[in-house]
């Protein structure tokens, strides 16, 4: 049975064709395309308490509201992607209020605490960038028909939480003096965390079946060189520097990839480069704010639970 | 989103003077999260016009903007973009 599913399913994916239910997938599919949407799902989820507690600091009740309606929107694009994990067979409530703080499957960078409207709009104008090219993949790649209609709406939104980010960038940029230098600070830890976003070098990674399943079209260098070719340009654009430089064609980092990082500090030691199991150490161990954040979101679940 | 703000029925006047321009314009909704955005906007694109160095926007909310005030060419942006109205 297996077998005439496997010789299905690539047939399907050599045509380009579209995967629409579970009866058309082998188990290995669903596997990788479930483990897909988790970490997708959990990163949209995440943001929103770790946007939230920096929204806090907003200047203005006009920026205060743009910084709510772009959590509003993240929590929306989470419950998509877990929508489509519960009609896969998994329970949305188990994933989202029933697991360990630890077993959420998002970027290390959202542990990291964003501290001040300024982190906040560094984050829209690189992390919000990292998803955009990350779902922007999947929206044009993914073999899973469901998903990939999903993610039009979600492009449009995302393309709103760049421009929050871009327009107060470049607003504090101008303001110059601390504002400046808040700023420039801000992007010097944040920068190289959103670089190590994108996981590991093509090089050490051997073998992708997200790739073989066209879940996602481009590889992990591939994803951060576009984003590299996006952010770069914009920092130096309104003045701010950044660790990376065009050559010829690609982008390339002016510090040791991966090196070593002190999220209490948010200080990134580059006189200390590491490994990347290192760096697979402290994403396991989770940062900071982890536990603090789904706590935000589980504390209160079960308050309401009316018992059979 | 792919309509623009007249289209979308957001402008209710503008009166054009000696290098001014004085807009009145309203938004679909008072939490609007997007309102400096669109005023950031409309104050670039104008101040870009030759002979204008001052831009007025007053911001008003009567009438109230409903769906109505969208023009066919509006409505079918919006259509097209996922949004039914």
């Amino acid at each position: 049975m297996e077998v005439a599913n496997t010789a299905r399913l690539d047939a399907l994916l050599k045509r380009g064709e579209l995967i629409e239910s579970v009866s058309e997938m082998t188990p290995d599919y669903l596997r990788e395309l479930k483990h897909t949407l988790v970490v997708s799902g959990d990163t949209e989820l995440i943001s929103a308490p770790a946007y939230y507690l920096a929204a806090k600091k907003a200047p203005s009740v006009n920026a205060f509201m743009t910084g709510i309606a772009i959590i509003q929107d993240e929590l929306a694009h989470a419950h998509i992607a877990y929508h489509i994990l519960e009609e896969l067979g998994e329970s949305q409530e188990a994933l989202i209020f029933k697991r360990d703080p630890k077993a959420f499957r998002y970027p290390y960078a959202f542990d990291v605490p964003l501290e001040s409207w300024t982190e906040l709009v560094v984050a829209n104008a690189m992390y919000d960038q990292a998803g955009f090219c990350l779902l922007g993949d999947i929206h044009e790649q993914c073999s899973y028909g469901p998903w990939k209609r999903g993610l039009v709406k979600v492009m449009a939104e995302e393309n709103f939480h760049l421009r929050n980010g871009r327009n107060w960038c470049k607003r504090i940029s101008q303001a110059g003096g601390a504002a400046r230098e808040e700023l420039q600070r801000a992007v010097d830890w944040m920068f190289p965390l959103t670089v190590e976003w994108f996981g590991l070098p093509d090089d050490l990674k051997q073998h992708s079946a997200q790739l073989d399943y066209r879940l996602k079209g481009l590889t992990n260098d591939q994803l951060r060189q576009q984003w590299l070719a996006t952010v770069v340009p914009f920092m130096e654009s309104i003045g701010i520097r950044v660790p990376a430089h065009r050559e010829g064609d690609a982008f390339t980092l002016d510090y040791p990839f991966p090196c070593t990082f002190d999220a209490e500090l948010k200080h990134w030691d580059v006189g200390d480069p590491c490994s990347w199991d290192a760096v697979m150490a402290r994403w396991r161990a989770r940062g900071p704010r982890n536990a603090e954040m789904v706590a935000l979101f589980q504390e209160s679940f079960s308050t309401f639970q009316v018992r059979a | 989103m792919p309509i623009n703000l007249v289209d979308l029925g957001l402008v209710y006047g503008v009166e054009v003077g000696e290098g001014t321009v004085r807009l009145r314009l309203t938004f679909t909704a008072m939490g609007c999260p997007a309102t400096e955005m669109i005023m950031d906007d409309i104050r670039t694109r104008l101040l870009a016009e030759p002979g204008i160095d001052d831009v007025q926007i007053d911001v008003v909310w009567d009438p109230p903007w409903t769906s109505s005030r969208l023009t066919q060419e509006g409505r079918e942006g919006l259509r097209a973009w996922g949004l039914s109205v």
